[in-house]
């Protein structure tokens, strides 16, 4: 089922549609998981900052198949009416429906907010927050093509600090970020999906290279204490 | 700016107050361009601003398109999945065209469901497309009566700069014109549709068509292309929809009266501009 069915503010098409089921599915995706670069080599970046036009600060990022937009709006008045000392960052993940491999429908679920979270995170502690009382800074991030998770949050955090950075938003340092799959004993940078599917555990690191301070770590899946360390000293 | 401002202050000065002259009175700031014949971003009134369209670009999507048209971005993708048919139309897929202006296109959007723009905005390109006959919906057959091909044309807007009907539909037309369908097959027995990763066939469209919209102001000042900053300042707004012969698909007018003349005027223009895009 691809979208609501009495969603009556778009064009809705049939009831029920389901993806294309192809004759030699699950053949080729051991195919897939051969990994053309070394374990510790990153996917070639693309940022450009600056456009999106509209916005007060933006930031394009592509990592081979990942395509992320970005924006920033504000520091702009925050619509609820307590008072805060501190200024609010909001983030808000969008896919497009297009964006992965089965198509999305256009409403929010709990992926595009997990991701919002973990990118929130990754990027609050660099912003000076406390030079913007009762102001909100809100985020947009448009995925617009979606090649594994983890790659989305790592590039998503680098292109949102960049675009904090091109709105002319106080920052204690530019954040960057990269994801780890652990793949037997390997430790594979930057996964692609079909990667990190195949991996045992994922750790997304995000820190301010400038302070040399570590803003957030996620890390999931069956690794062990030791093996996430060096996962974290490799990122 | 910050170096303008120490070389020669009253330049950096003079550029502020323009702004702020902009913010307080658009209408008035509009009018004394036009009074100058010239419009805020430096073209006259018949000016287009320039097109680029970029196909294929998205791997996840079945078929893509990125259009920009001056400042305005939009992606559309296709994504092709397969449904019954309905029980009166047993040979006809769906064509699902929806247009999302998020918050991130533009300050004036706001985070949640579809604005009234934006619902609007994807009635007209349903429209467009179901009025001009460009795909044929029973091309979209794989087996009558049970299964058929469903095209969700999803576009997205990434920076909104106005004239989004003109770009979202040339996008989705650009999207569907690069679209692939894998080769189905439906297996009477199982009652099973497989599609075969190897061969996969272009989607066709019988015919070429853009749309090309205008505003006016005070009857007789006819602008192409709007930007973001001229669409809410008009009088009335006209989309033009014609084919690559010069036939046309369809006139919408919204807003004011306008006369004949403005109407023909409008009409000529985008048979000109479709002959331009054509080549």
């Amino acid at each position: 089922m691809a979208q609501s069915a009495n969603d009556r503010r778009r064009i809705n098409g049939p009831e029920e549609s389901f993806p294309p089921i192809f004759d030699d599915d699950g053949e080729d995706i051991k195919l897939k998981m051969q990994r053309s670069r070394a374990p510790g080599d990153i996917r070639p970046i693309f940022l450009q900052p600056g456009l999106i036009s509209q916005a007060n600060g933006s930031a394009y990022i592509e990592t081979e198949k990942t395509k992320i937009a970005c924006a920033v709006y504000g520091p702009r008045q925050s619509k609820t009416t307590t008072y805060s000392e501190k200024g609010r960052l909001n983030v808000e993940v969008k896919f497009a429906p297009f964006s992965c491999t089965r198509r999305r429908a256009p409403m929010r679920d709990a992926e595009d907010r997990s991701i919002g979270v973990a990118i929130h995170q990754a990027i609050v502690s660099s912003i000076r927050l406390e030079l913007f009382p009762k102001s909100t800074i809100d985020v947009f991030i448009t995925i617009i093509e979606n090649d594994g998770i983890e790659g989305c949050i790592a590039s998503g955090s680098l292109a949102a600090s960049t675009a904090l950075a091109d709105a002319g938003i106080e920052m204690l340092g530019l954040v960057a970020s990269c994801s780890a799959a652990i793949v037997g004993d390997d430790i594979q940078l930057d996964p692609s999906e079909a990667e990190a599917r195949a991996s045992s555990g994922t750790v997304i690191l995000a820190c301010m290279p400038a302070l040399d301070s570590i803003t957030s770590i996620w890390q999931s899946g069956q690794v062990s204490a030791d093996l996430s360390l060096k996962v974290i000293l490799s990122d | 700016m910050s170096s303008s401002s120490v070389t020669n202050p009253s330049v950096a000065d003079e550029t502020l107050r323009a702004q702020i002259f902009q913010r307080l009175h658009p209408r008035v700031y509009l009018e004394r361009f036009i009074a100058e014949k010239i419009r805020p971003d430096g073209r006259t009134f018949d000016e287009w601003r320039n097109v680029s369209v970029n196909v294929g670009s998205i791997s996840t999507a079945d078929g893509s398109a990125l259009v920009r048209m001056g400042g305005t971005t939009i992606v559309c993708g296709v994504k092709a999945e397969i449904a019954e048919p309905e029980l009166d139309r047993p040979e006809q897929g769906f064509l699902v065209p929806n247009i999302d202006l998020p918050a991130i296109c533009s300050p004036k959007f706001k985070p949640g469901p579809p604005t009234e723009e934006a619902q609007v905005l994807s009635d007209r390109l349903n429209e467009a497309l179901v009025a001009s006959d460009a795909l044929s919906l029973s091309s979209l057959c794989i087996h009558p009566g049970k299964a058929v091909w469903t095209l969700y044309v999803d576009c997205t807007c990434i920076n909104y700069d106005g004239n989004a009907f003109d770009a979202a539909l040339l996008a989705m037309l650009g999207a569907l014109r690069n679209t692939t369908l894998p080769k189905a097959t439906y297996n009477e027995e199982t009652g099973r549709t497989t599609c075969s990763r190897k061969t996969r066939s272009q989607v066709q469209l019988t015919r070429k068509f853009a749309s090309m919209s205008f505003g006016v102001l005070d009857t007789s000042h006819v602008l192409s292309d709007l930007t973001a900053f001229e669409e809410p300042l008009m009088d009335v707004t006209l989309t033009v929809i014609v084919d690559d012969r010069g036939e046309l698909i369809s006139t919408t007018e919204s807003g004011g009266a306008i006369s004949e003349d403005v109407l023909l005027q409008c009409i000529n223009r985008a048979k000109e501009r479709a002959l331009q895009l054509k080549d």
